[in-house]
């Protein structure tokens, strides 16, 4: 498992340690199934996700948004087993000290 | 002896018909439709009443069996080897293990969409962590009807409204009389039309099925659909001057501003698109709330209305002009285009259930055919937008778009997005439906598949073979190392040139398949894995018309789960149970588990826990209850078969409920295009990007030109019989006995006065010669064919010795297309399926 801080000096008080677990397509591009981060306090999910396609670059960022910066609907994120589109979206907290996140790019589906 | 009647879902197609099985003694003795299903309503086609002949081939695989000869090839004896469960997944598991820490050298094909094999292997993929995942069989059928029905329409496919249509064309497709889904039903509907008026013209290069039932079939050159549908535009917006107005101010992207390059005018302060009001005479954002009268037509200093420019654009079609490429006379096309026109009846409104709703009783529908072009995407996109010009989408009796939504057992329903356009399309599954808008920013590919370079396809599986030739030509520094697949025979039936394709699936050091009879694909494999008949099977998807291909209408929505009639032979097992197995073995289960609950929406306390064992009947048992209740489990399945629902309007007829415009103008080509100019420019390919285009152009496909040339004589093109579904069941005795009967299936259609004047005899064998395979022909003349083209049916052509009732019958088509990026549609991957021949003795 690799690990990853983005922000440092930091004191380990004001950080969130999130276990980021990636599945579908975007393995291809990270070649890591789990990573671990750490954050400052108050982060977001959209701050995760920020956080990854700086240190991923393209084309892990262009797989996950739209030109607009909206997230593919293909992209599927979940927070502690939910999902957060049921939980304020990209604004969903990461609160947890150890918050499980998965990262999940499903293939388009189905078709003749 | 007693009789005794046990209700299941067929699985000879993939649409999944209600069916009842005489059992006596544990034996399968007869199969009725089940007149309760709201599916096929007791009706059943050839296809079905044979599926008794698949559980009981002698022919069948009922052992892992594993190859003893290293050496791979088209006709190559594997020698196979029986062998234990154990030994075959030992060995599949180890290969998998082997590339864990690089998932993406795994390629899973998953067309298998009787049951639940491909939700299931797409769950598998991800939680493995391969983006190639293929969930289509053809190299062309939805490669472009997907993508474009969930932005133009916001479902899955598309239907003709046949309660309420009276004037339906169909192009390139036999809908509802050979073809297409909820097969079964639509048939029934599609008669009941016809009975009461519905006028129905086929344009089609063969006069088959539908041609022969139709009011007008008008023979068309392959691969010209493009040059006929923009003709018809012409003559409907500029010489008759029928369009629906309001609808395409209101409801459209008509009225959106474009500026000189062809990008949209946009507000500098939101980027929103602009308009023009024509009502206070002011340039405002689309969506703004004072705007009243959006013009459609005229100019503003911001820009030009796109619908201005689609009139202006379709004007270079003339039907004097078309006739000379589609061969369809001008006034026969201004005749159909002046009887759609007045039977669209612009304005009018019907009331159903209290509701007020538009009424298009007039519509286009089109399929495989015009899909399968070099130019797919636009042989088939201005067929689309002859039905929003007429307002005729989503209404009654217009073009009404398949499982968009549905209010039980979940809500689900369409919405809009960029640019106030339709783009998040409707599915009862929470899966990432195939969609060509706004498409993704494309980067220097990491996939074998390319499809980093193909921003707006759904299915990317047609390039595997052509990367495998040469990775390095594409930038990528690894190949594909396993493959798993369904029991579909994708090396006949998924790619083109035969060539090519044993190259490719020779270049994957391991392949496992499952298999009911060991066909062509099957002969690649290193282990097999048999895969149960649909009568022995426990499925919680029973095919596709509950889910997204079901009758559109007011027709009741409905779930069947599928259940075994009889016992799961000695030595099969449930293929659930087999996924879940090799989840577990290469340590993924848990990531599995996540994905399946996502995919039918498991929610506790039904999910599956992690760490947890489960058969494949707690499975379905789970997710019925979730589904439908505690009271319906898998046992109320079992016992009442289905389950069903009465739609309402808004579910029904979604148009007008709709908060999105449709798109006309088709901006984001050219954004998409821009950007991909950037990465193939980087990359040193030569690439055609004409298709990046916003408005449709007619461009020719490779055998268009080479008929012109003198260099060959005839297009050929594929079509479809009524009781032959893929290669699937053509080893069935039943299936066999039709289509030797039917001299149209085996043989190869040629126009009979061409023929004779080539000095050729019905029932005559002949070379056929592709740039890619010569064949030997049976011919079958006939008046109902183009005079320049050949027609070949079904997926024929076997070898295999697994299917020696299939096997050296009729004519494998896909082998005869050449197979290299000059065929591929640059928009949707299609594989160009209009091939350039010639016939001799």
């Amino acid at each position: 498992m690799a690990n990853l801080t983005f922000k440092e000096p930091m004191q380990q008080a004001n950080t969130v340690r999130v276990r980021v677990r990636f599945m579908g397509d975007l393995r291809a591009v990270v070649e890591s199934r789990d990573l671990n981060v750490s954050l400052p306090q108050g982060s977001s999910v959209g701050d995760l996700l920020g956080a990854l396609a700086g240190r991923y670059g393209d084309p892990f960022a262009k797989w996950l948004f739209t030109e607009s910066g909206e997230l593919h609907h293909y992209i599927l994120i979940f927070v502690n087993g939910e999902n957060i589109q049921d939980t304020g979206g990209v604004s969903t907290g990461l609160a947890g000290q150890e918050d499980q996140v998965e990262v999940i790019m499903l293939p388009m589906f189905e078709g003749g | 002896m007693a009789t005794e009647w046990i209700q299941t879902s067929c699985g000879m197609c993939y649409v999944g018909c209600g069916v009842r099985v005489q059992m006596e003694d544990g034996i399968a003795l007869g199969i009725e439709g089940d007149p309760n299903h709201p599916q096929n309503r007791g009706n059943m086609c050839a296809k079905g009443k044979a599926g008794l002949m698949n559980l009981y081939n002698p022919y069948r695989v009922k052992a892992p069996l594993k190859r003893t000869n290293p050496e791979k090839g088209l006709h190559v004896d594997p020698g196979w080897q029986e062998i234990s469960w154990a030994e075959a997944l030992d060995t599949v598991g180890s290969k998998l293990q082997a590339i864990r820490d690089n998932p993406k050298q795994l390629y899973i094909q998953g067309w298998e969409i009787t049951g639940d094999s491909h939700l299931w292997l797409h769950a598998f993929a991800s939680a493995f962590g391969t983006p190639h995942y293929s969930s289509n069989g053809s190299p062309t059928c939805g490669k472009v009807i997907h993508p474009v029905e969930f932005f133009a329409a916001g479902g899955f496919h598309q239907q003709p409204d046949l309660h309420y249509c009276n004037y339906c064309i169909l192009v390139g497709t036999q809908f509802a009389i050979a073809a297409r889904a909820s097969f079964n039903h639509i048939l029934r509907d599609m008669a009941d039309a016809r009975a009461r008026g519905m006028k129905l013209v086929v344009v089609d290069p063969i006069g088959g099925f539908a041609g022969s039932k139709a009011d007008q079939w008008v023979p068309i050159r392959p691969g010209t659909d493009t040059a006929f549908a923009l003709s018809m535009l012409h003559v409907l917006l500029n010489e008759l001057g029928i369009y629906d107005a309001e609808f395409l101010k209101h409801k459209s992207n008509a009225p959106y501003l474009v500026g000189p390059k062809g990008l949209y005018a946009r507000d500098p302060a939101s980027g929103k698109p602009m308009v023009f009001d024509a009502a206070d005479q002011k340039t405002k954002v689309y969506d703004d709330p004072t705007l009243k009268d959006p013009a459609i037509i005229g100019a503003s200093e911001a820009g030009r209305p796109s619908f201005e420019l689609l009139k202006e654009h379709v004007a270079k079609y003339s039907p004097e002009k078309t006739e000379e490429i589609t061969t369809i006379p001008a006034a026969t096309l201004r005749q159909i285009a002046k009887e759609f026109g007045a039977a669209a009846s612009i304005g009018a409104t019907t009331v159903i259930d209290g509701v007020e709703l538009p009424y298009r009783p007039a519509c286009v529908d089109w399929a495989k055919g015009p899909q399968g072009h070099k130019h797919g995407f636009h042989q088939c996109w201005p067929l689309k937008l002859l039905n929003i010009v007429m307002g005729a989408v989503s209404v009654p009796g217009g073009i009404l778009s398949t499982g968009a939504a549905g209010k039980k057992p979940f809500q689900w329903f369409p919405e809009g997005g960029t640019d106030g356009l339709l783009e998040k399309g409707g599915n009862i599954l929470p899966l990432p439906h195939p969609k060509a808008f706004p498409g993704r920013t494309p980067t220097k590919p990491v996939r074998n598949d390319l499809a980093e370079i193909f921003p707006l396809a759904p299915h990317f599986h047609t390039l595997l073979p052509l990367t495998a030739e040469d990775h390095e030509r594409y930038g990528l520094d690894y190949g594909l190392e396993v493959m798993l697949h369904t029991p579909t025979n994708s090396l006949l039936g998924s790619f083109g040139d035969l060539k090519v394709v044993e190259r490719f699936y020779r270049s994957i050091p391991f392949i496992a398949g499952f298999a009911v009879e060991i066909n062509e694909t099957n002969l690649f494999d290193d282990i097999i894995l048999p895969f149960p008949s649909y009568l022995e099977r426990f499925d919680f998807n029973a095919g596709t018309s509950s889910r997204q291909l079901g009758p559109c209408g007011q027709d009741d929505w409905f779930w069947q789960v599928r259940q075994p009639v009889v016992e799961l032979a000695p030595g099969l097992r449930h293929p659930q149970e087999v996924i879940m197995e090799l989840a577990r073995r290469v340590g993924i289960l848990d990531d599995f588990y996540r994905l399946i609950n996502h995919t039918f929406r498991l929610k506790e306390p039904y999910a599956l826990q992690p760490g947890r064992r489960y058969g494949a009947t707690e499975v379905i048992d789970r997710t019925a209850r979730c589904w439908f209740g505690e009271e319906h489990d898998l046992k109320w399945f079992q016992e009442h078969g289905v389950i069903r629902y009465e739609k309402d309007v808004e579910e029904a007829y979604i148009g007008p409920f709709l908060q999105a415009r449709l798109p006309i103008y088709l901006e984001h080509f050219l954004q998409r295009g821009a950007e991909l100019k950037e990465v193939i420019g980087q990359m040193g390919l030569d690439w055609d990007f004409s298709d990046y285009t916003p408005l449709s152009e007619w461009l020719p496909c490779p055998s268009y030109d080479a008929v012109k040339k003198g260099e060959y004589e005839f297009i050929a093109v594929h079509y479809k019989l009524p009781y032959v579904y893929g290669s699937f069941g053509n080893d069935n005795p039943l299936i066999n006995e039709l289509c030797e009967r039917n001299p149209y299936a085996y043989g190869v259609l040629v126009n009979a006065d061409v023929a004779k004047a080539k000095g050729f005899a019905d029932g005559e064998e002949v070379w056929l010669e592709s740039p890619v395979r010569k064949v030997k022909v049976k011919l079958k003349l006939t008046q109902c064919i183009h005079p320049e083209v050949v027609g070949i049916a079904g997926h024929f052509g076997h070898w295999s010795p697994g299917m020696p009732i299939a096997r050296g019958k009729g004519v494998n088509f896909n082998s005869l297309l050449p197979t290299d990026l000059e065929h591929i549609d640059k928009i949707s991957t299609a594989l160009d399926h209009c091939v350039e021949v010639r016939l001799y003795k």
